[in-house]
């Protein structure tokens, strides 16, 4: 009985392990492929775009002071509506009617494992 | 008789043979030899997920006769320079530069294919290319283009590098396109890393930051 259950929590963590790597695999696959020009594949606000005419520094997700000042809902609102949203620059866009609601959230996930 | 079915078949057999070449010259044939490994030409888009956008080589040409300039596509197609600074899909490596060359005639008939592949979703006589101070305000200030595209500043280059450069928009672009491009892009690339400002811009403001960019020298 007992091996029983130690197997079937075994295949269970296994799938719950396979789940949540596939997860974070689609958030950083939706991060790199909409986040990254800005900031940064490491997340670090050193994108590809931000030369010297960029008119603002990207947030820096791997700072965890200034990510500790930020709420979940200020950085899911941030990506759904844009900076202007909650006061930052238009440079960053807004991508509501991109990104679904569980992207949104993925991203958020996947931002916050980057200050950690 | 059988001299004149073999006299015959000779005949229809040297008549293919001689009308072979130039069918294989013509700019759908030169495509679908040269072209197809890298861009597609038969929309609608196929694309559904970003692996699907990651897979591609080049940009999809489904809509090339509405996006471009005939004269600019058969002068680039004979001398082609790098349109995006980046590698297509790739953040990290720069462009190469190494698009291939096709002779003077090829590039006039690939052209002709490709300026016959329009868009149904692009009205004509939409836009006029206008210098205007609401579009320069989007396009550098309220939904900044320029924070992922290269524009030209008095011949200095400047802006994002991500997305494909617009300097030399007015020979390159149809203003038309740009506008429909902008008002309804899941009809040309449904998976891209260009947000749809359709959602957050007027019509009005769309109009205004296509006639801007289709100035840019």
């Amino acid at each position: 009985m007992s091996r029983f259950v130690i197997v079937t929590a075994a295949v269970l963590g296994l799938a719950l392990g396979a789940a949540g790597s596939a997860q974070a695999a689609d958030a950083k696959e939706v991060f790199d492929f909409y986040c990254a020009q800005c900031h940064g594949v490491k997340g670090d606000g050193k994108g590809v775009n931000v030369t010297k005419d960029f008119a603002t520094d990207p947030r820096n997700f791997t700072n965890k002071e200034d990510m500790a000042k930020r709420t979940d809902e200020d950085i899911k609102t941030v990506i759904r509506d844009g900076g202007p949203a909650i006061s930052k620059s238009p440079l960053m866009p807004p991508w509501a009617s991109t990104l679904t609601a569980a992207e949104v959230d993925g991203l958020l996930a996947y931002i916050r494992k980057m200050g950690k | 008789m059988r001299l004149l079915a073999v006299t015959v078949s000779l005949g229809a057999a040297l008549l293919v043979t001689m009308t072979a070449p130039s069918y294989a010259a013509g700019g759908d044939a030169i495509f679908k030899k040269s072209c197809t490994s890298c861009h597609y030409t038969d929309g609608p888009a196929k694309e559904k997920t970003i692996a699907d956008q990651l897979a591609k080589k080049g940009p999809e040409l489904f809509y090339a006769g509405s996006k471009f300039q005939k004269d600019w596509l058969t002068a680039w197609l004979q001398a082609p320079k790098p349109i995006r600074p980046m590698k297509y899909n790739s953040l990290t490596d720069k462009n190469a530069g190494d698009h291939p060359k096709l002779s003077a005639g090829d590039a006039a008939n690939v052209s002709e294919f490709l300026m016959g592949l329009t868009s149904k979703e692009v009205k004509a006589g939409v836009i006029q290319a206008k210098s205007n101070v609401q579009g320069k305000n989007i396009f550098g200030k309220k939904a900044p283009c320029s924070g992922c595209h290269e524009y030209s500043d008095k011949g200095v280059l400047r802006g994002g590098k991500s997305g494909p450069s617009l300097a030399g928009a007015s020979k390159r672009l149809n203003p038309d396109w740009i506008y429909a491009y902008m008002t309804n892009i899941k009809a040309f690339k449904p998976v891209r890393d260009m947000p749809d400002f359709a959602s957050v811009l007027n019509p009005k403001d769309l109009e205004n930051v296509a006639a801007y960019v289709a100035t840019f020298e």
